[in-house]
């Protein structure tokens, strides 16, 4: 259970009540700026935050940094890749906070999709490949909580999907998910919706509530009309 | 993650070796293995004993030292800046070290005492450390840290730069000034071991637990947070760490050039950027570098200071490497 009261970090986020059962796969929307990535990078206590965040009533700030990488992962936006490092080793480093190596390693990357690519250095790869890596990553770590900042930008089309099935099938396991993306339609994935807009939360719910045409209209400034068109969906298996 | 080659380690510990048993042996007095194990061990001709004992295993060691701390810093200040450019010199500390220096010999301290000269290097490298220090207890992100080494560094490259033209009257201030400025081991004495050495070695001791954090690190600070480092403390641990070994080596050796710089760039791309394997292979490899590169100054004319010659032997090789592999 992850609790958010009163969070504020200077003028990006104003003081944002929060609440995540475990099970729960959630898209957080907003227009450039909104604060989604703020919100996120302060849930995982990366940034100075005015608030209290708690983890099954105990208070983020006071659980030990070792602790904290057991139970919530944060996924940036950006992967820097300067040195060399083989993606095995950067996938590995996800259990940094166990001091094992653990089957979840490989597990991780065969989720991802990038096995084939394990001995490459990272440096090589592709900017979609490089996201599913450092996914991997924040997968292998095995935690509860999975912070997720616009993971499939970058990623091709079947990529996407699959992480946002990813994202169900963990959320279906238990842990809670909070993921910030841009794609309006993709969060009708999901099974709740936050908007975000200049800091404040303005839609809190089920996405089929959350997401009409007047509140796209307000928060986005684009007309949206519900119609069918192409849409894209993974194989059954 | 599996540091699981030793042999890279077994191999630079060898070469290690061997450049220290070159640089007791060789010089305007060639010891022979035996005269030198001999020397080494308190029997044997007074000649040889003394060279070795008064000047040779000092300026061994001493290259040891600088070698091994330049290596370190510039490894750290790499994986700090996530930049394979950055060296040890980047946050003023070195060029604070050569400001105390060139002032002590400018004010003619060189001929006071010995130890006038490392000593106001030391002063100096010190008071870059501390205003370094400074800046990293405020919180300053690394961009701030390098902008306020750009800033240290041009300030005390102008006092310095000033300090040498106001003794340009005086021909031998001038002349000890660049060939401090040029670096070098030699003429060292235990004195200016027992100032290094054991700082260094314990420094570079604190620095090899923290290769798994700083390969972290190396891939992004907030990652490395969420991933369980305390980032903040790994920092400050670093930079006090690197600062140290920096000043250390410039207050006994004076300015050497790109070791620092070159040393962990050959390393990383021979062996990969693992820091548990980088940090201590690069110690080694600057010490290696040091000792070997000090060995030509004994026999060529003095304009050949070791700090020309690490740049002379580092920089081509380090475009020859970069034309085979590019990085």
């Amino acid at each position: 259970m992850l609790n958010a009261t009163g969070l504020s970090v200077g003028e990006r986020l104003r003081a944002l009540d929060f609440h995540a059962e475990p099970g729960e796969h959630i898209a957080i929307l907003g227009p450039n700026g909104a604060g989604k990535s703020t919100l996120l990078a302060a849930l995982a206590g990366l940034l100075p935050a005015k608030g209290r965040i708690e983890w099954n009533d105990r208070e983020y700030s006071k659980i030990p940094f070792l602790q904290r990488g057991r139970m919530l992962s944060w996924l940036g936006q950006e992967s820097h890749a300067e040195f060399a490092f083989p993606v095995r080793e950067v996938v590995a480093q996800g259990r940094h906070a166990w001091g094992d190596d653990g089957a979840c390693v490989e597990e991780a990357m065969a989720t991802l999709d990038i096995t084939h690519l394990a001995e490459r250095p990272i440096t090589q790869l592709s900017g979609g490949e490089r996201r599913r890596v450092f996914l991997a990553r924040a997968l292998a770590t095995g935690a509860p909580i999975q912070l997720w900042d616009e993971p499939a930008s970058s990623l091709d089309v079947r990529h996407a999907l699959e992480v946002y099935r990813l994202g169900q099938q963990l959320a279906a396991k238990g842990s809670t998910l909070l993921v910030s993306l841009h794609d309006i339609r993709a969060a009708y994935r999901f099974s709740r919706v936050l908007v975000l807009e200049c800091g404040h939360l303005v839609g809190d719910g089920p996405p089929h509530e959350v997401l009409s045409a007047k509140l796209i209209r307000e928060v986005f400034r684009v007309e949206a009309s519900f119609v069918t068109s192409l849409v894209p969906e993974l194989p059954q298996e | 993650m599996k540091a699981h080659r030793t042999w890279p380690l077994l191999v630079f510990g060898a070469l290690t070796v061997l450049a220290v048993v070159a640089s007791l042996a060789l010089g305007d007095a060639l010891l022979s293995p035996r005269q030198m194990f001999g020397a080494l061990l308190g029997h044997g001709d007074d000649l040889a004993r003394t060279v070795l004992w008064d000047i040779r295993l000092p300026r061994t060691l001493v290259g040891l030292a600088v070698g091994a701390g330049l290596g370190a810093s510039g490894v750290v200040m790499q994986a700090y800046f996530r930049n394979p450019l950055a060296s040890p010199g980047l946050l003023g500390v070195s060029s604070g070290g050569a400001l105390g220096a060139v002032a002590a010999l400018a004010l003619g301290g060189g001929a006071l005492s010995l130890f006038m000269v490392p000593l106001a290097s030391i002063a100096g490298a010190f008071l870059a450390t501390g205003a370094v220090m400074l800046m990293a207890r405020r919180g300053a992100s690394p961009e701030h840290l390098l902008l306020g080494g750009v800033a240290l560094n041009a300030l005390f490259g102008a006092a310095t730069s000033f300090l040498v033209a106001v003794s340009a009257a005086h021909m031998q201030a001038t002349g000890q000034i660049i060939f401090w400025l040029m670096g070098g081991i030699e003429n060292r004495t235990w004195e200016h071991v027992w100032m290094a050495l054991p700082l260094v070695a314990l420094s570079c001791g604190l620095l090899l637990p923290l290769g798994r954090s700083m390969n972290l690190l190396a891939l992004g600070e907030s990652g490395a947070q969420s991933l369980g480092v305390d980032v903040r403390r790994l920092r400050w641990q670093l930079v006090i760490l690197s600062t140290i070994l920096t000043a250390l080596a410039t207050a006994v050796g004076g300015v050497v050039g790109f070791v620092g710089l070159v040393v962990p760039h050959l390393v990383r791309m021979m062996f990969g950027p693992d820091h548990r394997r980088l940090l201590p292979l690069s110690m080694l490899g600057g010490a290696i570098l040091v000792l070997a590169c000090d060995l030509p100054t004994r026999f060529l004319p003095a304009g050949m200071r070791l700090g020309v010659v690490t740049s002379l032997v580092g920089g081509p090789f380090l475009l020859w490497l970069l034309r085979k592999r590019p990085c």
